[in-house]
Formats: structure tokens, sequence, C-alpha cells
């Protein structure tokens, strides 16, 4: 179905809910409703199998505006629904929307929590990113939050032994040898089964969204670039995307294949890096050295490409700043030639080694059903048999030229996962080389302006863990006036924590690592 | 009283047990290790790391947590040490006639070896951390797993020799390579002492990215050094005694060092080559395999010995 029609046809779904309806850009649907319309416009959306729930932002449109807004962006192939719920600035309430869509929890408590919008009938209403010394009624998205009233507020401190009965409760994180990234999960066991899972985010929350609208354009290129430690180059573009889209700059072919470029190696680099983490997970600790050493070659081919291992800093808004000489694309060539060749050799160890498979094989499977209820993104929808891949769904960039084919797998096991990874490493390989071989010529970059026009646009790229969203709205200003960041790794969780329950303690470790969670992605 | 009274002393003191079998066992573990990091190709410690490691334990204040039996936790790494200790006294360590010996002390030494366990798992109860409590139900659960099959595996060379008397095993199947003769019963008695040392693959009940470090969590300076210190003379108590067993008995220091350093880098291979087992896989892979292969061996060779009677 064309985006055309796929967004008359949501336009037709909502129409009985609908309080006005906007076309912002070709592939979008604003559509305004009330709150009480929420529940009832949802089910339609997901009754008609339209698309999936991407993100939720909140939006505050300023004290002398008086409204806070609540964005539901649901996702089909490259059309955007958005449902725009406006709430008063204090005191506003959502019906929480977690028995359509389980997924949304992570966003309603976020959303609780930074815009003080109540949002009625969370099975969790406990706080996800702000420390619980935080004080009450505080909430620091709001335009008018002022850091001087968030100051510490005395907590009483857990109550001890009783209050947990008989429960045997594991707790992991945010410090443990498992789990070296700042997360804190509670695992009830009864003897070796998982009953109960719970986790808490945000031990470094950075508040990077908050930020971005103190700096101005360019400056926030380089903070979203430090979102993430891993897939730093994804931010990066999707936010010059976005911002291109709402300056109508048109970026030069070359700058858009190097672009692409680099993200393939971005990917290479995350995708070695989780094969390692997975292994040690499972303990398997010679994968874990050997793809780690292998790793290097792609941390090498990017530093000598860009001058950085981490954060590449090749965007810039408007194209990117550093060139693709004929020497740099030789040492491209032969370092990914030795990296298909080790990941063809892996491929072969997680699909063939006995004792591996009794790790993996039929482990925490999900079937594509459930992936499709819990609206899981990235790798593990592909692993379940859903192909959800923006580069393939929504082209963008160069991937209208030069195009990727999705990898899928049916069982949606941990095995799964592993195929579906490495055999990406394989379509990347491929789609460098052709890259390198038809390298548009040209310019670099374009000019863009200093300030942007006023608007709003919804960028969506494909990050090695999944679906990056991004909201960008700008009032025509030097600033930002919202940046949204939703990242795979916040959407993928909800799916592993209920399938750890029941599931042995010794595979918990593996299943938590087989989403690829990014702590760094989640505490923005 | 003459000066000759004090050899005994000075066996169980300084050599070949007491301080030169640690000394040994620290050696055995570094190769270990330096061993499994080169086939991970990592470049690995150097040779004084463990002996650095135990010296700097000890150098260190032991946290007694506020909540445990003080007497068992300074006391349960004490017995696990002295267990393996003692077990050495009846193997032939360098090739040298065991210090001591009865009828049966094959027994006994296996039983003094599994005092180390037991210490472990009573300490992981003792201090009642969470990580501590499964980590010391998994090193017992994996206790009953592979203390079976291996005593079955061990008595196979008994059985050959008619004699559970470590030393009269020895010298009766001297030159004999049971390994070819009992190829499954050496494959079962080298993998349970890699079950018995908590090596990978049977690493469960320390899973790092599980439960820590398993029982010994709360662990720290000298309990934990002489904990570390047990594993380390429990190697090659158990080498040696596998390799006295199966590889045609130990005569001297050379034969002692070759045979034992064979047996190390067979085990250094599986360890880099194999996935941690769940402890119900480790259970599994003991009783449905392990003890039933064992079993199925001593038939071989008693109905071989029947029709060659």
């Amino acid at each position: 179905m064309t985006t055309e029609s796929l967004l008359q046809q949501a336009e037709s779904l909502l129409a009985t809910m609908s309080r006005g309806s906007t076309r912002p850009e070709t592939n979008r649907l604003d559509v305004v409703i009330e709150s009480s319309g929420l529940v009832p416009a949802v089910s339609a959306l997901k009754n008609a199998r339209w698309g999936y729930l991407t993100a939720l932002t909140g939006l505050d449109l300023g004290v002398e505006a008086g409204v806070v807004e609540a964005l539901y962006h649901f996702c089909s192939d490259a059309a955007v629904t958005t449902l725009r719920v406006r709430l008063p600035r204090i005191g506003g309430s959502v019906p929480s929307i977690y028995q359509l869509i389980p997924a949304v929890g992570f966003y309603e408590r976020e959303l609780a929590e930074m815009y003080g919008v109540t949002v009625t009938g969370m099975p969790d209403d406990s706080r996800l990113f702000l420390p619980d010394d935080w004080p009450v009624g505080v909430y620091p998205l709001l335009k008018d939050f002022d850091p001087q009233s968030a100051q510490p507020v005395k907590v009483p401190p857990p109550p001890r032994g009783s209050s947990t009965g008989e429960r045997f409760i594991i707790p992991i994180g945010p410090q443990h040898p498992a789990l070296k990234e700042p997360g804190h999960f509670e695992f009830t066991v009864d003897g070796e089964i998982v009953t109960a899972a719970r986790m808490r985010l945000g031990y470094v929350h950075r508040g990077i969204e908050k930020a971005v609208e103190q700096r101005n354009w360019i400056q926030s290129l380089y903070l979203l670039e430090r979102v993430c430690g891993i897939c730093s180059h994804t931010h990066s573009v999707a936010y010059c995307l976005g911002v291109e889209q709402l300056a109508q700059v048109e970026v030069p072919p070359r700058a858009q294949a190097i672009r692409e470029l680099i993200a393939g190696l971005e990917r290479i680099h995350s995708h070695l890096l989780w094969l390692g983490v997975a292994a040690h997970e499972a303990g398997f600790d010679t994968l874990f050295m050997y793809s780690w050493r292998d790793r290097e070659t792609v941390m090498d081919l990017l530093e000598t490409v860009s001058g950085n291992r981490v954060n590449y800093s090749a965007n810039i808004l408007g194209g990117v700043k550093i060139d693709i000489t004929a020497e740099f694309a030789e040492a491209i060539r032969r370092g990914i030639d030795y990296l298909e060749e080790r990941s063809r050799h892996y491929l072969d160890i997680v699909t063939t080694d006995t004792m591996f498979l009794q790790r993996t094989r039929g482990i925490g499977a999900m079937t594509r059903e459930q992936a499709e209820h819990f609206g899981v993104l990235g790798p593990l929808a592909r692993a379940s048999g859903i192909l959800r891949d923006v580069r393939v769904e929504a082209p963008y960039g160069a991937y209208t030229r030069f195009p990727i084919s999705a990898v899928t797998a049916q069982a949606g096991d941990l095995e799964a996962r592993f195929v579906v990874r490495l055999k990406e490493l394989f379509v990347t390989c491929n789609a460098i080389r052709t890259i390198l071989d038809n390298l548009p010529p040209g310019e670099l970059a374009v000019k863009v302006p200093r300030r942007i026009p006023a608007g709003e646009t919804i960028s969506r790229v494909e990050a090695p863990r999944g679906e990056l969203f991004y909201f960008i709205r700008s009032t025509g200003g030097d600033k930002p006036d919202r940046v949204k960041v939703r990242t795979p790794s916040l959407c993928n969780w909800t799916s592993v924590l209920h399938q750890a329950i029941g599931c042995q303690l010794a595979d918990v470790p593996l299943l938590l690592a087989g989403m690829d969670p990014c702590f760094s992605c989640n505490d923005r | 009283m003459t000066f000759t009274d004090f050899s005994p002393l000075l066996t169980i003191l300084f050599f070949p047990g007491g301080l030169f079998l640690m000394g040994v066992g620290l050696l055995y573990e570094w190769l270990d290790h330096k061993l499994v990091a080169r086939l991970q190709n990592r470049i690995g410690p150097r040779w004084f790391q463990p002996f650095a490691d135990v010296v700097k334990l000890l150098a260190k204040e032991e946290i007694v947590p506020a909540i445990v039996n003080p007497y068992l936790f300074v006391g349960l790494p004490l017995v696990g040490l002295a267990g393996a200790l003692t077990a050495a006294l009846y193997v032939p360590l360098m090739g040298l006639p065991p210090a001591f010996n009865f009828p049966g002390d094959l027994i006994v030494t296996l039983y003094l070896l599994s005092l180390l366990t037991l210490s472990l798992g009573l300490a992981g109860w003792n201090t009642s951390s969470r990580f501590s409590l499964i980590g010391a139900t998994r090193a017992l659960t994996q206790l009953f797993a592979y203390e079976a099959p291996f005593l079955l595996a061990l008595l196979g060379p008994a059985l050959v020799a008619r004699s559970w008397q470590v030393s009269e095993i020895v010298s009766r199947n001297a030159g004999q390579w049971l390994i070819v003769t009992q190829p499954i019963g050496f494959v079962v008695a080298l993998i349970g002492l890699m079950g018995k040392l908590e090596l990978p693959p049977f690493d469960a009940p320390e899973a790092e990215t599980e439960i820590v470090a398993g029982a010994l969590t709360e662990y720290s300076g000298r309990g934990l050094a002489l904990f570390h210190l047990g594993k380390a003379v429990e190697l090659v108590v158990g080498l040696t005694l596998v390799a006295a067993l199966y590889l045609g008995g130990i005569g001297n220091p050379l034969e002692f060092a070759l045979k034992t350093l064979g047996l190390l880098i067979i085990m250094a291979g599986f360890q880099s080559v194999l996935t941690r087992l769940r402890i119900d896989q480790t259970v599994g892979l003991w009783w449905r395999y392990g003890a039933l292969l064992v079993l199925l061996q001593w038939v071989i060779w008693i109905v071989w010995k029947g029709l060659s009677l």
C-alpha cells in the first residue's frame, strides 16, 4: 500500500474521534483528539492492524498557551499518524493504553514524571528515570522548570525484610558483574525459576532532551551524538535528517552515501560487540575474546576514516565533514573482507556448537504474535519473523540509492537473534562494497541556515538495535524547541521482562543480552 | 626421641606436603590461566600472579558480615584447605611414594577432597547473602551430580588392581596405561575433576554473570585466600590421582610433571571451547551420561574378566 493510501485509511479509521486533522508533511497525518477519545482511537488503529505505536512525545507549548500535548506516534511503513491529545498544563490527565499496547508502559511513566500528566490506570506508576529523592510536583521537561526547585528531598529508606515476605529476590545492578551498565533489576526466584521481574532506570539520566533546548542547532548535534557510545552516528544522522527536512535543504548524494557507509561500519562494530557480550553472558568466553579482537579491525577503520573510535563526528548539518579517499576505500575493503570471513566462522559456531546451542536454542522464544503485541523493534522483531527495518520500510538518505535487504528468521529464540545479527553483517559488508564502488562525486555539504524555519518533523532511522525515533520542533529560532529521542532499547524492555518470567535464572543474563540493551540510550 | 622423628613433620609442613604443595598448586593454577588465555587469544598473567594474589589477600582486612556465625565463617576455609592438604598425603605427589597409606585410603582421599566443596557450600549458606545462597545450593547440587560418577571412574583402576589402596593400585598397575583399556573411565574422571574444581563449563556455582562469585561472594582477605589455596592444592592432588591411576603410574618427578601437565593441557582445551552449563544441564549430564557410561565400562570389564578366566 502506498503512503498516501495508508494515511487515508488512518484518517477514515479515526474520523469519529477526530477534532480536526492536518497533513504537516507528505508522509504524516496529525489528528487532534480528546483524551476521552484516546482509547477508542488506539483500539481502532490496533484492530485494523494499522502499524505500531512507535513513540509517545510530551510537548509543552509554553506558559502563555497553557497547553501540554501528548503525541502518540503510529508508524506503518513510511506513513506516520500522530494522535495529538491537548491537555491543560496543570492537572492534565490521559487514560493509560497499556492494556492495548504493553510497550507504552515505559513511555507513559516517562510522560507522567517529566510533564506532570496524570496517566490513569497505569499498572506501575513508580519512578522510572527521576531519582527517588526528586521532589514531588516538579516536572523537568516543562518550559518553566526551575532547576533550583529540584532540591533533593529526604526519602525514607526502603522497608527491610518483612515487606518482601517469603519471596526471594535476586537484585541485579546498578552495580553487578553481570551488568556493567547502570540499570537495576529485581528478579523474584523460586529455586532457579524466575517468577517476577522489575526494572528501574535513570541512574545516569543526563537530561539531554532538556539540555538541547538551551543550545543552538549546531551545538545540539554534538550533544545528541553523545546519547549513545555505540550508535552515536545513527543519533546524529537522525537529528541531521530532521533538521534538514525542516530547513528544506537537499544533502549532496556523496554526503548521503558516506553517511550510510559509516552507519554500516558502526553496525558491524555494534553487532560484533554484542556477539562478544552475549557469548560472555552464556559463559563462552573464548568467543567473547575472539569477536572483540576482530572488532578492533572495524574500530581501527572508523578511526582511520574519522579520527575517532567512538563518537565519529562525521556529520554536520547539511552533509558530512569527512571524505572517503581512494586510500581509505582500499583500507575499508580489506578490513571488510577479513571481517566477513570471521563472521562466517562465528555464524558457523553459533549454529553448530552443541554446548552453545543448549543455551540458546528454544530459549526465550517469542512468536510473531507476541513480538507484535509487545511492539519489539530491530533484530529482536526480525528474529521473530517481522520485517521491521526502517531502511527497508521507509528508506531515508542513501538507502534509496543503495538499498539493503532485511534479514529475518522465524524461530524467535536466542539462536535466531544470533543468526539475524550475524547475517546482517554480511548484508552490511555487501552494502559497504557497493557504496565504495559507486561513490557519487560532488560536494560534501551544503549550507544550512542558523535559524531553522518553524515546524515539526519526525525522523526515523534504523540503529543497530532497531528503529531510532526523533521528533524535532522548531519555533523559528536558533535553538530547537523540543527534541524527543526514543531509543530502540526502551521499546524492547517490555517484551524481555515478560519473557524472563518462567525462565531459569541462569538464562536471564543471556535473555537480557539477547535484546542488546543500551542503558546509555535509555538514560538520555 | 631421635632426630629422625621430625621427618613426618617436615613431610607435612614443607615437602612434599604443606608449603611446597601450595607453591606447586599456585604454579599449576597459573599454567591453567595462561593456557586458557593463550587459547583465547589473550596474553594471560605472569607466572607470579597467583602468588601475588594470595599474598595480597592475606595482607588485607577480612570483613566478617554482621549476621554470620563468626566461628563457621573463619573456620570453614581452614577445614577446606586442611582437607585438600590431608588428601595430598595419600597420593604419589612428585612421583614419590605416598607419605601415608592404609587399605582403603583411595576412598578417604576422595572424601577429603570433597571436604573443600562441602566447606564452600556451608560457607555460602552461612553468609546468607542471596548470591552466596544460590551459589552454595548450586555447589552442593553439583557435588551430588559429579561425586558418584567420579568415584566410580576412579574405582575402575582399583578393580583392576584388586585393591583400594592408592599406593598398591599404582604399584600393581605400574606400566599399564589404563586409559587404553578404560577410556570411558578416564574421560569421566578427568571431567569429574573439572566439575570438582568448578572449572568451565561446570562453573555455574560461581557464574559471575548471574550470581557474582557464588558462595564466596562475601569472603575477603584471609578466608578468600585460604579457599583459593585449597582449590589450587585440589587441582594438583586431583591431577596426580588421575595421572597415577590412568596414565600408568608416576615413578619420578619428571613423569609426574609430564603426565599432570598433559592432563592440564587437555583441561585447558575443554575450558576454552565449552560453554557454561546450566546447573540442571550439569546434573543431567552426569547422571544421564557420566554415571551410566562408567557403569557400562565396569560391566564390559567384568564380562571380559569373566570370559578370560
